[in-house]
């Protein structure tokens, strides 16, 4: 056979061995046996010495394309085998992707806290401050402050946690008189916040005081001794009722939803005047009246008001020059609306199966 | 306050649905609890006809009786028949019209009647007493209707007993609104409608004039602005009529006696306390006077109160005496049992007075008693009333009790009340309230509310004078609200105002604080409330009593329970009573904090010191076994991890825990507790809490827990480092297993590590701890470091490397005792 013939057969019998290797191991195989040193493509090629002259350039020319040919293939094949190889691997390592992640727990806010942040949101985003004060508050800061009368019978033991005055010289009546009161108190209201604001800043304020308060009524699934407000205050001038109700109404639909009424009722509070209650429309019913909104269509929510002008003249701002409004609405009672819980007490037990469900 | 709707019509013209009224009271503030409908549960009760009587055969006061019932009984025939009924009544007669109950009806109290046998006599029913039908106190026999009374129709019809009642809370500026007067006024100020008040006069007076009965005097005006005495005699004790009962009980009080029950009425009518004195009781003067003496108690003085209860007085609270001596009532408060009206009383001394509503309301909280009169004065009465309310008394001691009426009155008057003239400013109104009220309507609104209005000196302005029952309004803004809310809050247009020149947000402390949250629930951890106020010894269980810092504890007066006695200064129990709580329930794994202020207070300081703490328990493991992850009982490490997060976020690098001495942590289990500290400050403290204490508040298992200083924390917060290149060149890395002494720390090795190290060390992490008595020696640790070495400006060689590393060693064990492991 000539060299020609050798080369050809080696061409056809290597495409053929490269086409049949079902593994990169036999394929690298059969490249050593034909192109390896020892191969038999360069065992032809060594033989070049032995091709006659004339015949050299073209047995030359043979031998690179059966060369180029036979490592084209190679490389065709073994990115093949590469892949299919590639394919395997993944296919044996597929998972069950609905098996539960590899995590630690993931801790949860209390739901009263996620409230409070929800809410001082919505205040920063309106230019508001958020400010905090003692919860043993004197009642100076707590009523007298705030334009609650001597005698409001909020004052009394049954509304208010008083505590034993411990300074100097507390050991007679307390100022109101009344066995049982002190002039120091766990505060039944943030307002009191807001008494200090008003004495250490000139308007304009605009604040908002959210934290615990305090008043003795028996823990049952509507009410806690412990609960908490976000109390607000706003002095400018030329703050309006109008300037009230919008700023309230932006932010109920921000707490409840942009499909939420307000609705404000004429109410009393010390501080405030005029002053408001204000109540949304019900979530579940949409209003029209159920079981939730004990049939009125509305869920009281807020009071407010218009800022007294003895609270503002008390903490040294003139009520002819400036005017103000301020709210307070209770966190529980907002958690209550929003997730209709049937108990509160759930709210300071700590149980790990309610906390990690908001 | 109860709202008769029945009674409320006959001043003012109302809504036909009286729901119409209460929209439009919620609309202008006055708040309504309740909409109750009374009389319509009186079904199948009749007026009935007694046609016979005779006597039962088998008793001796048992009446057998047919009465007349109208076709609510028909015979065999189809026709009406009388019924039969067995009646115990003696005060009627054949012919008498009456109430009958057939079976089926149920009365008030929930008395079902059937058809029953009474001593061998079948009765169809019962004749009724006005008691047995709610309508009053009269259990002396059946009700006896008019002679021209229909037979057989709905007794609440008949009687008119079908009667809406609106319960309105009124709040406590509102004092005219506790009266019918003056929810008649409040309702045509609304509905823009007239009120009448056809209010009975007195027809006849006679007999000794009132002035020659009794003397008044006030010793103290600051306890009482005026007091009005009236004399009724020969009053005739017994029920009320009908109509006055039934007023009496729709306003929500329980028929008495007549001569009660008419001071209960005028009440209820005009919002006036008044009280009527047994006259014969009082003691009289040698002129046949009582004098009546107001005065403030002395110190030990005491009293027998009406509900039976004696009363220890103090000089804060008024009495009115019997010549200064006897107090025969509490003033303003509760009657005294030793002038009470009774069956005997003839004559009857009648008060009508105003008390200061700070001494009432004193009064009340001090003895814990309130009453329908105390309610009312602390809230303030109308004294420019009181004569005239005693007037309408006496003209119905005199219509419903028989009495004749004493000429004239005693009427100690010191405090005429003055009433505040105010200007109001119909632009600034509008201004302030952002809404277009004209001048006509705010004028207009205040004169249906009762005031005196008249044009001011300027355009705009009005000079108003507010009427005496309204103490609420004495400032033109008050006036303002007055308006408004009738105006119609609802139609005012929502704005928001700019808060122009004011800056907002949170401050850098308030979003740390939030970032110590975050990085807790970040680290597994889930947040909690606790109450704050604790049971006294919880300190003392949680083995924490006496540790320096805690100050003195915020005690409360009259806490609710023991478990509420004082507020707290350590969150730990409050988290262990969750913990106990959780595993109670099943729950074993519990990984909580609670971020909440501590009380600790201060010998001769009105307040505490307060301050937010963050505190945390973790139990059990992170999780129940997984499907990759076996369970791991959480313990230190896993809480100190959660406090090495919040440090790492809140920036506080150099932070150090130490062991802390047993004698200085108590609470934790010796050996697992380290004090936290950063830049000499005491933080707080990070272990695993004494078993003991664990047991203490029902825990079961280890509870590793801390509680740290938040505000500290956050003080010590930086909010940012200083950048240090990220290194471009390769680093070196060596292993260096060392075995040291179990008193050698971890933190002692290290900082000799870093020391030995200088700037070529790169970083250094331990890997491996490792004891073995045999491997490693008794007493003994191996300890397995990662180093990198690394120079700011070449390539290490490894030649460079290794000879760092050589000295490194060296020095190190030099230091420490600390051999190489396996040399």
């Amino acid at each position: 056979m000539s060299v020609f013939d050798d080369l050809k057969d080696i061409r056809e019998r290597a495409l053929e061995q490269i086409a049949r290797s079902a593994d990169l191991k036999t394929l690298d195989a059969v490249r050593v046996a034909v192109a390896g040193k020892k191969g038999e493509l360069t065992s032809v090629l060594h033989q070049m010495g032995s091709v006659p002259a004339p015949d050299r350039p073209r047995v030359g020319k043979l031998a690179n394309e059966v060369r180029a040919s036979i490592e084209e293939a190679l490389d065709a094949r073994r990115a093949a085998l590469e892949r299919s190889e590639l394919e395997r691997r993944m296919a044996a390592q597929a998972v069950d992707v609905t098996l539960p992640g590899r995590t630690r727990p993931l801790g949860h806010e209390a739901l009263v806290n996620s409230i409070i942040e929800e809410a001082q949101d919505f205040f920063c985003g309106i230019g508001y401050t958020v400010v905090d004060g003692p919860r043993v508050e004197t009642e100076y800061y707590n009523f007298t402050a705030l334009n609650t009368p001597a005698d409001h019978p909020s004052r009394s033991a049954r509304d208010t946690f008083y505590v034993v005055d411990e300074s100097a010289g507390a050991d007679g009546l307390p100022t109101s008189g009344v066995i049982g009161e002190s002039n120091v108190l766990l505060r039944t209201q943030t307002s009191g916040v807001q008494v200090h604001t008003m004495e250490t800043s000139e308007p304009p304020i605009y604040m908002i005081c959210p934290g615990t308060v305090f008043r003795p009524d028996a823990a049952d699934p509507n009410h806690l001794p412990q609960f908490h407000q976000i109390e607000g205050l706003v002095v400018d001038r030329g703050i309006t009722f109008g300037d009230l109700k919008g700023t309230l109404d932006a932010f109920t639909r921000a707490m409840f939803g942009a499909d939420r009424k307000t609705r404000y009722r004429p109410h009393f509070f010390p501080f405030t005047e005029p002053s408001c209650e204000v109540d949304v429309s019900c979530g579940v019913c949409g209003g029209t009246g159920c079981r939730f909104c004990k049939h009125t269509g509305w869920l009281e929510i807020l009071g407010c008001g218009m800022v007294d002008p003895n609270v503002l003249r008390m903490s040294g701002i003139d009520p002819e020059v400036y005017s103000g409004f301020a709210f307070g609405i209770g966190v529980e009672r907002v958690a209550c609306l929003r997730y209709d819980l049937p108990d509160l007490r759930a709210l300071v037990q700590g149980d790990m199966r309610f906390i990690r469900q908001f | 306050m109860r709202v008769s709707y029945e009674w409320l019509k006959t001043m003012v013209d109302v809504p036909q649905d009286a729901r119409d009224l209460v929209e439009q009271y919620t609309r202008t503030g006055t708040e309504v609890e309740a909409l109750d409908t009374v009389g319509q549960a009186l079904d199948n009760v009749v007026t009935s006809k007694i046609v016979s009587k005779q006597p039962h055969p088998d008793s001796d006061h048992l009446w057998v009786t047919m009465v007349d019932v109208g076709d609510r009984n028909l015979g065999a025939d189809g026709r009406p028949a009388p019924l039969q009924v067995v009646c115990g009544a003696q005060n009627f007669e054949v012919g008498d019209h009456t109430v009958t109950a057939l079976p089926g009806a149920e009365l008030p109290g929930g008395v079902r009647i059937e058809k029953s046998r009474l001593r061998g006599v079948t009765s169809f029913g019962m004749n009724c007493s006005a008691r047995e039908l709610g309508l009053g106190s009269d259990h002396s026999g059946i009700m006896i209707l008019p002679a021209d009374a229909p037979v057989g129709v709905p007794a609440s019809q008949y009687l008119g007993l079908s009667d809406v009642v609106i319960d309105c809370e009124i709040t406590p500026n509102r004092p005219d609104c506790l009266s019918m007067v003056g929810m008649a006024r409040e309702t045509g100020a609304i509905l823009d409608e007239d009120v009448r008040f056809d209010l009975p006069k007195v027809q006849r007076e006679q007999g000794t004039p009132a002035q020659d009965s009794v003397s008044v005097t006030i010793e103290d005006p600051e306890l009482c602005q005026r007091y009005v005495a009236r004399v009724v005699r020969g009053v005739k004790i017994g029920p009320s009529p009908e109509w006055l009962a039934r007023r009496v009980m729709a306003a929500g009080s329980r028929p008495i006696n007549n001569v009660v029950d008419v001071t209960n009425y005028v009440m209820y009518l005009t919002g006036q306390p008044l009280h009527a004195f047994d006259l014969g009781k009082l003691s009289h003067d040698e002129r046949g006077r009582a004098h009546i003496v107001v005065r403030a108690a002395r110190e030990g003085e005491q009293i027998e109160t009406l509900d039976g209860k004696t009363r220890a007085l103090t000089p804060d609270m008024a009495v009115i005496t019997d010549d200064g001596k006897t107090p025969v009532a509490l003033a303003g408060v509760m009657g005294g049992m030793n002038s009470e009206i009774d069956e005997g009383t003839v004559d009857v001394l009648l008060e009508a007075a105003a008390f200061s509503s700070g001494h009432i309301s004193r009064t009340s909280r001090n003895l814990q008693l309130m009453s329908e009169a105390s309610m009312r004065y602390e809230r303030v009465v109308d004294r420019a009333g009181c004569r005239d309310v005693a007037d309408v008394a006496c003209a119905l001691f005199e219509q419903c009790c028989g009495a004749t009426v004493a000429p004239g009155c005693v009427d100690e008057y010191p405090v005429p009340l003055e009433l505040p003239r105010l200007t109001l400013r119909c632009e600034r109104l509008r201004q302030m309230m952002g809404a277009p009220i004209t001048d006509e309507f705010a004028a207009h609104s205040l004169e249906r509310l009762g005031c005196s209005v008249t044009p001011g000196d300027q355009p705009h302005v009005f000079d108003v004078i507010p009427p005496s029952y309204r103490p609420d309004l004495p400032r033109e803004v008050d006036l303002y609200e007055e308006v408004v809310r009738l105006w119609g809050e609802g139609d005012i247009e929502p704005t928001i105002p700019a808060a122009r020149n004011h800056l907002g947000g949170l401050t850098t402390e308030q979003r740390r604080l939030r970032l110590a949250g975050a990085t807790l629930r970040a680290s597994g951890l889930n947040e909690t409330i606790n109450y704050n106020f604790v049971p006294e010894d919880d300190l003392a269980r949680a083995r924490m009593d006496g540790l320096e810092g805690m100050g003195i504890p915020v005690r409360l007066m009259s806490p609710m329970s023991s478990d509420m006695a004082v507020m707290r200064r350590s969150m730990i129990p409050g988290l262990l009573r969750n913990v106990a709580f959780n595993q109670a329930h099943g729950v074993g794994d519990v990984a909580l904090y609670e971020v909440g202020r501590l009380y600790f207070g201060r010998p001769g300081k009105a307040q505490p010191k307060e301050r937010t703490y963050v505190s945390g328990v973790l139990a059990g493991s992170w999780s129940d076994q997984t499907w990759y992850e076996r369970p791991r009982q959480l313990d230190f490490f896993d809480a100190k991890g959660a406090v090495e997060n919040l440090l790492d976020a809140l920036r506080i690098v150099k932070a150090r825990f130490e062991p802390a001495d047993p004698a200085d942590a108590p609470f934790a289990q010796p050996g697992r507790v380290a004090t936290v500290t950063a830049s000499g400050r005491r933080l707080g403290w990070v272990a695993e809490l004494h078993p003991q204490v664990v047991a203490a508040f029902d825990a079961e298992g280890a509870v590793a827990a801390f509680e740290l200083d938040l505000e500290a924390l956050i003080a010590l917060s930086a909010s940012e480092l200083p950048y240090r290149d990220v290194p471009q060149l390769p680093s070196v890395d060596m292993d260096l297993a060392l075995v040291v002494d179990e008193s050698v720390s971890y933190e002692r090795l290290m900082q000799a590590i870093t020391s030995a190290g200088g700037k070529s060390l790169d970083s250094v992490r331990l890997f491996d701890v490792y004891r073995d008595p045999v491997h490693v020696g008794p007493h003994s640790k191996s300890m397995t470091f990662a180093l990198k070495y690394r120079a700011a400006d070449r390539t290490l060689t490894s030649q460079e490397a290794e000879a760092l590393h050589a000295r490194l060693v060296k020095k190190v064990c030099a230091a420490t005792g600390a051999k190489v492991r396996g040399e």
